[in-house]
């Protein structure tokens, strides 16, 4: 009788974990797990809340929010393509915006296997879905904002004649929308119990170049051409090469840019 | 967790890739038939892809020649020294039975052929981009740019299936040292094989002046390290 213990064994209190580098756990705030509903709400958690994104996209059910996701991206490629048009007009109204929504795509999906793979080797348990997802919220991002530069490049496109400065100015708002897209990117890696980020920004280089090159493998984008692809395969830094040597870079008439 | 993790699930080789050093000296203890055809799968279908897209650039054809060469070369190595491998282990400090040096082996093959599959995409994509191959190209950067990045991808993939291999020899064998022998003498082996290997499928690009074949005709004539020897001859007599 007397082997039993009346008073029970304290329980130390359980203190919820805190991952390295002191960031919340995605969902810790309510509002992170109020679910998005549609396309607008989609917009507004990507740029207001992007940890809700994050926590959306590891829920079940998570293909109809990478869907809208990829819908919006199409959408605002697509019209982010005809301000790009406008500058040579004619074909290109249409040529631009194909070409600019398909070779993003294109771009995203010849890279997914390798961001997988080096999330995985990076001892990230993220699944494949959820690395489709930011990778789809990530040109979501980019893409918005390219639709926010898109009034700035038309005015310039109505007033400039010259193909390597609209080039330029094109390639600085990719730039730009990139930076933030990537950024989402890696905010999405960094919860994903990742111990080291070096294969993330291989993979960052990686991508840099397959979506610059896919501009010259699909060119003329900006300017005017007979045919639909280039007849010529070149990488891009011998074409970038090309348009700022050549003298007739200055005008619209000037293929293959 | 034991049950658990002797059962095939669709996280497999991201189990792999992310080294969980547990969870696969568990799958390495038994023999599981199932997963030695996923893990054999992977390593077809991932070096396969890789090899095709490699090929392509000369020829369709080649790329299918080379899309059945790239996995025959890791098969053919793992099998070809699958006896002097589990004969190694134990002599150098590692007390495993065969079986356990084989799945490991072809779990070290299974990570470097699912990074190479995952690269695939990109080589492709390169070769879509570079001018056809031509005498005029084999001789130019274009060449030495493609060449370079095949040889770096299929460093990143080798590296990565060794470094897991060595973490999983380690926990095995309990300690680094004994692992790090047991790493080195087997891929010294895997080397040597591999080489020869290598050099009786060529070719891989392919030679714009030569026919497009599985065999060069001279494929079993000479070896790897004989053409070595003569080439650091001719560099001297030179």
């Amino acid at each position: 009788m007397n082997e039993q213990n009346p008073v029970p064994p304290q329980i130390p209190p359980v203190i919820p974990s805190i991952p390295s580098g002191g960031t919340r756990q995605l969902g810790d705030d309510p509002l992170e797990r109020v679910a998005i509903p549609n396309i607008i709400s989609a917009i507004e958690a990507l740029l207001r809340h992007p940890r809700r994104m994050m926590f959306q996209l590891r829920q079940p059910g998570a293909g109809k929010l990478i869907a809208a996701m990829l819908f919006i991206s199409i959408a605002c490629s697509l019209i982010y393509g005809v301000v790009v048009g406008t500058f040579s007009g004619g074909q290109q109204l249409w040529i631009a915006p194909v070409k600019i929504a398909a070779g993003l795509m294109i771009s995203a999906l010849i890279c997914l296997p390798s961001l997988y793979i080096f999330t995985c080797l990076s001892g990230s348990h993220a699944r494949l879905s959820e690395i489709f997802g930011l990778l789809a919220g990530m040109l979501m991002l980019m893409t918005i904002l390219l639709i926010g530069f898109a009034p700035v490049a038309w005015i310039f496109s109505q007033s400039t004649e010259s193909l390597a400065w609209m080039g330029a100015l094109h390639l600085i708002f990719w730039f730009i929308a990139t930076i933030f897209g990537l950024r989402f990117l890696e905010a999405g890696f960094s919860h994903s119990n990742a111990r080291s980020h070096a294969g993330f920004y291989t993979w960052v280089v990686i991508f840099l170049l397959v979506a610059v090159q896919m501009t010259t493998a699909l060119r003329p984008i900006l300017g005017t051409a007979d045919t639909f692809f280039p007849t010529e395969k070149e990488f891009f830094l011998a074409h970038w090469g090309d348009c700022l040597n050549s003298h007739d870079g200055e005008s619209k008439s000037k293929v293959r840019d | 967790m034991h049950a658990r993790s002797e059962k095939l699930n669709s996280h497999e080789i991201s189990t792999l890739l992310r080294g969980e050093a547990g969870t696969i000296s568990v799958w390495n203890e038994k023999w599981n038939t199932q997963r030695l055809v996923l893990h054999v799968a992977v390593i077809i279908v991932g070096a396969g892809l890789y090899g095709a897209a490699m090929g392509w650039w000369r020829d369709p054809q080649q790329a299918l020649y080379v899309a059945i060469k790239f996995p025959l070369i890791i098969l053919l190595t793992t099998i070809g020294n699958s006896l002097i491998n589990a004969m190694f282990a134990p002599l150098l400090g590692l007390n495993i039975p065969f079986r356990q040096s084989f799945t490991a082996i072809v779990m070290s093959f299974t990570i470097a052929a699912a990074i190479l599959g995952a690269f695939s995409p990109l080589i492709a994509f390169m070769i879509w981009n570079a001018p056809p191959i031509s005498p005029q190209t084999v001789s130019g950067a274009t060449y030495n740019l493609i060449k370079l990045i095949n040889v770096a991808v299929i460093a990143l993939a080798g590296m990565t299936g060794n470094v897991r291999l060595f973490q999983l020899l380690a926990r095995l064998g309990g300690s680094k040292a004994v692992a790090f022998r047991v790493l080195f003498a087997w891929l010294s082996g895997n080397l040597f094989l591999g080489s020869q290997l290598s050099w009786i499928l060529r070719p891989f690009i392919g030679s714009p002046d030569l026919p497009v074949e599985f065999f060069r005709t001279s494929a079993l004539h000479g070896n790897f390290y004989e053409n070595v020897f003569q080439s650091l001859q001719q560099i001297f007599n030179d």
